[in-house]
């Protein structure tokens, strides 16, 4: 990512209207996108795997699936849709020069993302506080191994954002580029929740 | 606040969030149920994941506008992964 004291004619009309312009343009970066790209296939393989061994106890799954809390994690799953709602307004405040704007709103989704973290920790807690830890069965090892990896991916992302915060307090060193792929990446982690979500705790 | 407002992408929130609370019903709908299998609500859940990912990865992520290959491998992604799941839970 370097920096970019002329900005492409695209990207220069993007910051000018604030959304991308019409036809083909890349929001971020190519090494970004190339990441994002390889963990959705990674988290991809970790999904069907789930899926296999679920088909083989069908069951079993349900019965372990009804003691998670649907209401913790549709509440997690609104959180995480509001984070990254906060981030693209962000991204298209910083586009437009609103840089009071978009440092508000990008603290208010890295609150978002702590708050994730606050409510995925209290239920971890019940979880293990009524016997069903990593060992228990299958089901629960997927829980704990998705789950796990998400919030690993959720704690990088809170320090993503604060690296877009870095990068939008100086106007002379701002990159555009680097601000959009800070927000890919955080949007990613929303994205897959939304998987897990409907995988773990909805699924009939 | 009134751009805000007006941004495509709260609009895409509030519909994102209106889904989210519309797919927690069906599913609290169905606690009470047993524990059987239900072919019809799960196709119902992952139809409505399908259209959240799809509209976080065009609105949000902005990939609506982005290149043709990204554009290609993110719709690819999305189909393969829900045909997969759907197929695996029905077979």
């Amino acid at each position: 990512m370097t920096h970019e004291p002329k900005l492409e004619p695209r990207r220069r009309a993007a910051v000018k209207s604030g959304t991308p312009p019409p036809g083909c343009y890349l929001s971020g970066d190519t090494g970004m996108w190339v990441f994002v790209l390889g963990d959705l296939v990674i988290f991809g393989v970790y999904f069907i795997v789930f899926m296999v061994l679920r088909a083989g106890d069908p069951r079993s799954f349900l019965s372990s699936q009804r003691h998670l809390d649907l209401t913790m994690g549709a509440l997690n799953t609104l959180v995480l849709l509001t984070s990254s709602w906060l981030v693209a307004l962000a991204v298209q405040s910083v586009r437009t020069g609103e840089i009071r704007r978009a440092t508000g709103l990008v603290y208010g989704a890295g609150g978002c993302g702590l708050l994730f973290l606050l409510i995925k920790a209290e239920e971890w807690h019940t979880m293990i506080g009524h016997g069903f830890t990593l060992t228990h069965n299958d089901f629960f090892m997927f829980y704990y191994m998705l789950t796990g990896a998400h919030l690993l991916h959720v704690l990088i992302g809170i320090l993503v954002l604060a690296l877009f915060r870095g990068e939008i307090r100086d106007p002379r060193l701002r990159r555009m580029s680097v601000v959009e792929a800070t927000a890919t990446y955080w949007h990613m982690v929303d994205l897959l929740w939304v998987v897990i979500f409907a995988l773990l705790y909805v699924m009939r | 606040m009134r751009s805000i407002a007006r941004a495509r992408v709260t609009q895409v929130w509030i519909f994102l969030s209106s889904i989210t609370v519309g797919s927690w019903m069906l599913g609290a709908t169905h606690e009470g149920s047993g524990i059987a299998p239900n072919a019809a609500v799960t196709a119902g859940i992952l139809a409505l994941a399908a259209i959240k990912v799809r509209c976080i990865i065009h609105y949000f992520m902005e990939v609506r506008t982005a290149p043709e290959w990204l554009r290609v491998f993110t719709d690819y992604w999305l189909q393969v992964l829900m045909s997969a799941i759907l197929l695996i839970y029905l077979y």
